[in-house]
């Protein structure tokens, strides 16, 4: 693994492990007048795996988007990957991947194509290799000549955590990398994604609607409601916050707080 | 500027070129399409005035350096839209690809569609009509370079337009084009348009820019004051468009437009 990182021609240099990859600070965003993300701190540490989560319209993908520069906060500090944001954005991103798995891959490309040109996104020097070793080691050999708009919802989540990786990121975002999948290709992605945090150590950021998924993925989650940090802690904990059985009653509990408040959070929410 | 970054963009665009065919349309066949209608109406307009210059070569002269200004337009445009269209613009934004880096590989990239569709018309041009826009000798290379930078300048306003509106602007990128082909005097001098209109055509660098490939054409030389006003005038629209882009491009992020898209 040392030497297949090391044979990686890098554009930047590599961060210093122990920068935290992300730290929000009283991170604030309002669309038409309407609170998305209330004052919000987060800071994720290196190597951890964190469970972003929180009932429609809490502010989880606006949250995500803001540290991934596509969405530009009204206040707060956005360090991502140890550089402020927004002005070093492209040399952040060149630690960080991005995985959604409501996006698709470009059309026209096939799978070879489109991972070669994001290794080029990636400013990846000699990409043939690299493409090479991710399409081996994540078992997508198969689908490696087929157009992206030809793979099912499952292999398309597969390519995209491929192409998100390609550049050995410190920091891996996901926004929903499950969804619409059935239970056996949605394991295969989790076991894909704990296999990268074990081998690389790299850190995952993970929002999901699934909470199972969570307690198996994640270490630590963060509850989001109206845009403010509603528990953090390791699922049990969270869990016993509020009184109940496990994330999913957590989860539900928060949810029913959330109507009770009476107002559902709008913004750019999926 | 990243170039392995830029490259990238390049390598992109080239696999779509290559495998959609309808993107061939607009490099051959519309701006064929163009030749043979504006070449049979000047063939025509000659054989009945005998002596015009309304005639052929006039109107495929002018034709070949709209689809010059057009192509430029489009690489950028489209490039842009591109990704848009197959909702892949938040994949690019959340790698370390800058918007100047997409840009300028986008336009690179252009500067081949460019040629392919240059090529493309002076194959129909000489075919149809025996006329080689290229014996009219190396003054055609500044006009065609100030249309060029003009075709950069329009597809900023438009990129802008669509991350402001939207898809509902789209239109624009192919719309567009047809405005300016009225107001520019492409087929005949600004002084030929409605008087008020002349005004709007006398601010445009196009407009100088077909000024003077017309005075080439008459076999007088390159009037570098014209082309000189087009210059300044390209120079400032450059400026106007690129701040336009820049400041949509910030709305975009603050307003979350790329939700749009995702």
């Amino acid at each position: 693994m040392s030497a297949r990182i090391a044979d990686r021609a890098r554009p930047e240099p590599p961060l210093d492990p122990p920068v935290d990859p992300v730290v929000l600070t009283a991170l604030t965003k309002r669309f038409r007048g309407k609170l998305a993300v209330d004052n919000l701190d987060l800071t994720v540490k290196a190597g951890s795996r964190v469970g972003l989560l929180g009932p429609n319209g809490a502010g989880k993908t606006t949250t995500l988007l803001m540290l991934l520069g596509a969405v530009r906060a009204d206040a707060g500090t956005i360090d991502l990957a140890g550089v402020r944001l927004p002005r070093h954005r492209s040399r952040a991103l060149s630690s960080v991947g991005f995985v959604a798995g409501y996006l698709p891959l470009p059309e026209n490309l096939t799978v070879r194509e489109s991972l070669m040109v994001f290794a080029g996104f990636y400013g990846l020097r000699r990409p043939k290799p690299i493409v090479d070793r991710a399409i081996e080691r994540f078992g997508v050999g198969h689908l490696a000549a087929q157009q992206s708009r030809e793979l099912s919802s499952g292999q398309r989540t597969l390519v995209s955590i491929v192409k998100s990786t390609l550049h050995d990121p410190a920091l891996l975002v996901l926004d929903e990398p499950t969804a619409s999948l059935d239970p056996d290709v949605a394991r295969r992605v989790r076991i894909a994604l704990l296999d990268l945090h074990r081998e690389q150590h790299t850190t995952l950021l993970v929002t999901s609607h699934n909470m199972r998924e969570v307690e198996m993925l994640c270490e630590r989650v963060v509850m989001l409601s109206h845009g403010r940090v509603a528990a953090d802690g390791a699922p049990a904990e969270v869990a016993a916050q509020f009184d109940t059985v496990d994330l999913e009653a957590a989860f539900l509990e928060v949810a029913d707080r959330a109507r009770a408040r009476g107002a559902e959070d709008q913004g750019p929410h999926r | 500027m990243n170039a392995v970054r830029v490259g990238a963009v390049v390598r992109r665009h080239a696999i779509v070129l290559r495998r959609a065919p309808n993107r061939w349309f607009e490099i051959s066949f519309w701006p064929v399409m163009d030749v043979l209608l504006w070449g049979s109406l000047g063939a025509f307009i000659a054989k009945e005035n005998h002596s015009s210059q309304a005639s052929t070569p006039y109107l495929l002269a002018g034709i070949v350096l709209f689809w010059t200004f057009t192509q430029a337009q489009f690489s950028i445009a489209l490039g842009v839209n591109e990704e848009t269209w197959t909702r892949n613009i938040l994949n690019v934004l959340t790698t370390p690809v800058t918007e100047v880096e997409y840009v300028v590989g986008v336009a690179l990239f252009g500067l081949v569609k460019l040629a392919l569709c240059l090529t493309t018309l002076t194959v129909a041009t000489i075919a149809f009509f025996g006329f080689d826009l290229s014996q009219v000798g190396w003054s055609v290379v500044p006009i065609t370079g100030l249309l060029v930078l003009n075709g950069w300048a329009m597809a900023m306003l438009l990129v802008g337009l669509v991350l402001r509106f939207g898809q509902s602007a789209e239109i624009l990128i192919f719309g567009f084009n047809y405005v300016l082909l009225a107001f520019s005097g492409v087929f005949f001098p600004a002084r030929a348009l409605p008087a008020g209109l002349q005004h709007v055509a006398s601010v445009l660098p196009t407009t100088k820019a077909f000024a003077a490939l017309r005075a080439v054409l008459a076999g007088r030389a390159l009037p570098w004051s014209t082309l000189a006003a087009g210059a300044v005038g390209t120079v400032v629209l450059l400026g106007l468009t690129i701040g336009f882009v820049t400041w949509q491009l910030t709305v975009f992020r603050r307003r979350g437009f790329v939700t749009r898209y995702s």
